[in-house]
This record gives C-alpha cells, sequence and structure tokens, in this order.
C-alpha cells in the first residue's frame, strides 16, 4: 500500500471515529454546549476533560512527548477570543456544524458558509495586513 | 433529549482520536486545518504538484557534484566531503517524539483531508441515525431558539457566529481539535494558551446569551 492510500484510510477511520464520537458526546445539541459552557451540566466539560487528560498520558507514553515552551505568537489570543464568542453563538467549531447536519439540522449549513467565509477572510487579510505566521496547530 | 455516552466513554473517544491518529499517521489530528487546506486547494494543489515534480534523486546528484566541486574529493576512508555532507543532512535529528511514531513528511495529501471531513458527517450521521436522535429540521432546535433566537434572526447569527470561528481558529492557527486535543494534550505552551483563550470566552458568552440576552 502506498503512502497516499494510507493516510487517507487512516483519515477516514479517525474522522468517523471522531464524528461518531463528537455527536454522541452531545456537541452538536445547542443546549448541550450552552449548558457546558455555563456550567450547569459538567458531563461535556468532564468528556472534554478526561479527554485531554488521557490524550496527555498517551502522547507522554505512548509517543514520548514532552512539554514544549512553543511560541505563543499574536494571533494566538485575538483569534481564540474571536473563536470562543462564534463557538458559544452558533454553537459550532470546525467540525460540530458537519455533525449538526448530520443530525438533520439543516440551517448548520448557514454556519458552515460563515466558516468558508471566515477562513478566507484570514488568509487573504493576513497576507496582506498582519502577516503572522500561524502555524497549524503546533505542528 | 438524552442518550448521550457518559463523560468517562466520550473521554476515551476523544484521547483515541487524538493519540491513535498521531501513532498511526505521525501527523496530529486538526479540523480547522483540513479545512481551510480544502478551501484553498488552488493553492495547495500548486504546491503538491511542485512537490511531485521536484526530482529528488537528480538534485541529491547535483548537490554532490557541485559539493566536489567546491571541496574536491578529500579522498579518506571515509568518502569525500561531499557523500559525508549528504549523510549528515540525511541523519535523522534526535527530536522530542520519534518513539515508534512513524515519521510524516509534507503536508497531510488534499485528498486525505477531503475523506477527514467527509468521514465526520459519516460518524456523525451514524451516530445520529443510530441514536434514534436524527431528525431533518429547518431550526437548530428547542434550546436555540430559548436561549439565542428562534425567528429569522437565526440565519445571520448562525452565519456572523460561523464567520468569527472560521476567521478565529486560522487566527489562532487551530480549533478545539487541533489546540484542544492534539495541542494541550502534547503540553504545548500555544495551545494551552488558546484553548483558555476560547474556553473562557465562550464560558463568558454563553453565560451572557443564558443570563442577560
Amino acid at each position: 500500500m502506498d503512502r497516499r492510500t494510507k493516510i487517507v484510510l487512516i483519515n477516514v477511520l479517525f474522522g468517523t471515529l471522531l464524528g461518531f464520537t463528537v455527536s454522541n458526546i452531545g456537541f452538536g445539541d445547542y443546549g448541550q454546549l450552552n449548558r457546558m459552557f455555563t456550567f450547569q451540566d459538567l458531563r461535556m466539560l468532564f468528556a472534554f476533560t478526561i479527554g485531554v487528560a488521557l490524550s496527555v498520558v498517551g502522547f507522554a507514553v505512548l509517543a514520548g512527548s514532552r512539554p514544549t515552551r512553543t511560541k505563543v505568537h499574536k494571533g494566538i489570543v485575538p483569534g481564540g477570543i474571536l473563536f470562543g464568542t462564534g463557538w458559544a453563538i452558533s454553537g459550532g467549531c470546525p467540525a460540530i456544524p458537519i455533525i449538526q447536519v448530520a443530525g438533520g439540522y439543516l440551517p448548520a449549513l448557514v454556519t458552515i458558509g460563515g466558516v468558508v467565509v471566515g477562513m478566507y477572510a484570514c488568509r487573504s487579510l493576513n497576507a496582506r495586513y498582519f502577516h503572522l505566521d500561524r502555524g497549524s496547530c503546533g505542528l | 433529549m438524552s442518550g448521550f455516552w457518559p463523560a468517562w466513554l466520550g473521554g476515551v473517544g476523544l484521547a483515541t482520536v487524538a493519540v491513535g491518529y498521531h501513532l498511526a499517521s505521525g501527523r496530529t489530528v486538526g479540523v480547522s486545518g483540513a479545512w481551510d487546506r480544502i478551501l484553498h486547494w488552488r493553492e495547495e494543489r500548486r504546491v503538491e504538484l511542485a512537490d511531485e515534480q521536484f526530482d529528488e534523486a537528480a538534485f541529491m546528484a547535483a548537490l554532490e557534484a557541485a559539493s566536489r566541486e567546491e571541496f574536491g574529493e578529500s579522498g579518506g576512508e571515509g568518502g569525500s566531503v561531499a557523500t559525508a555532507v549528504l549523510v549528515e543532512a540525511e541523519a535523522p535529528s534526535p527530536g522530542p517524539s520519534k518513539k515508534r511514531v512513524p515519521h510524516a513528511s509534507g503536508p497531510t495529501p488534499l485528498v486525505a483531508q477531503a475523506a477527514f471531513l467527509l468521514s465526520i458527517f459519516f460518524g456523525g450521521l451514524l451516530a445520529a441515525v443510530l441514536s434514534g436522535r436524527f431528525e431533518l429540521r429547518a431550526d437548530m432546535g428547542p434550546d436555540f431558539a430559548a436561549i439565542v433566537t428562534g425567528g429569522w434572526a437565526m440565519w445571520p447569527i448562525l452565519f456572523i457566529g460561523g464567520v468569527l470561528v472560521g476567521f478565529g481558529t486560522r487566527l489562532a492557527g487551530g480549533c478545539s481539535s487541533g489546540h484542544g486535543l492534539s495541542g494541550c494534550g502534547r503540553l504545548q505552551l500555544h495551545s494551552l494558551v488558546a484553548t483558555a483563550t476560547f474556553f473562557g470566552t465562550a464560558v463568558v458568552v454563553s453565560t451572557l446569551l443564558w443570563k442577560v440576552i
């Protein structure tokens, strides 16, 4: 099997698992999400925290990852504020509207449209004005 | 509406995706990055084609010839300076995370990114249908109507929210999967700062929507 086929198969497997997991946790449900962010219902918050905690252990033990003092570039905090605001009002991070549509919530297609416009805007504005090396999730 | 997974099962699922994906591919999961590259597929395709056309063997031969010309044949038992330089260049650098993790070279192919997003849809569909939650509807559910709005204003709000998500995640260089899971999971400082920022902001805005507006 060539490398290209292999990475496609890996992406199909883990993409399906991610969609299945995120949907079953309840991230596609706006009420669940709002109750998580307002600490009325801690179940999803625990799911995310347990996910991160197990990932820390998994990355350290299985992949030998160590804590890294990566550079906090200028886009991190403003980007995080814009994203957090958008997430709270639309209920979508980049994966969630896909899962909402998959669950039958058709208006989430509009959220996806917004995400698309926002990403185009970010890349072109960055090229023109900000000139940040934003990296991609610390790759 | 219930039938959602208990927290521990969700946590196990998320960690399996984050760590398992890294072990299998040598890369890290990042949904907003996948989106971004798919949307800019024209530029990304040009880069891919340039990479495919790049003849590494010819490049190395040319480099070796040039080095020989510059430094001459040093002859010794170890071979020429040129070969020594090349051997050094090819030696794997001792990185912190090379234990049993395959080495990924170059960015994920576009077709794989597209497969990733489509698979998220498929996984979500599977979950919704199997749990009996699937229901085609033209609104975002009663909770959205109660907390945000149920009228026509839903459309511009979803769109603006989407723009903020798209713009914000790319400005920050990642989202809840890339920074939240993969970045925090590997204890990377910038991901911890990003996650604290977007989560903190979402808490404030959600509380305002719930209590005030």
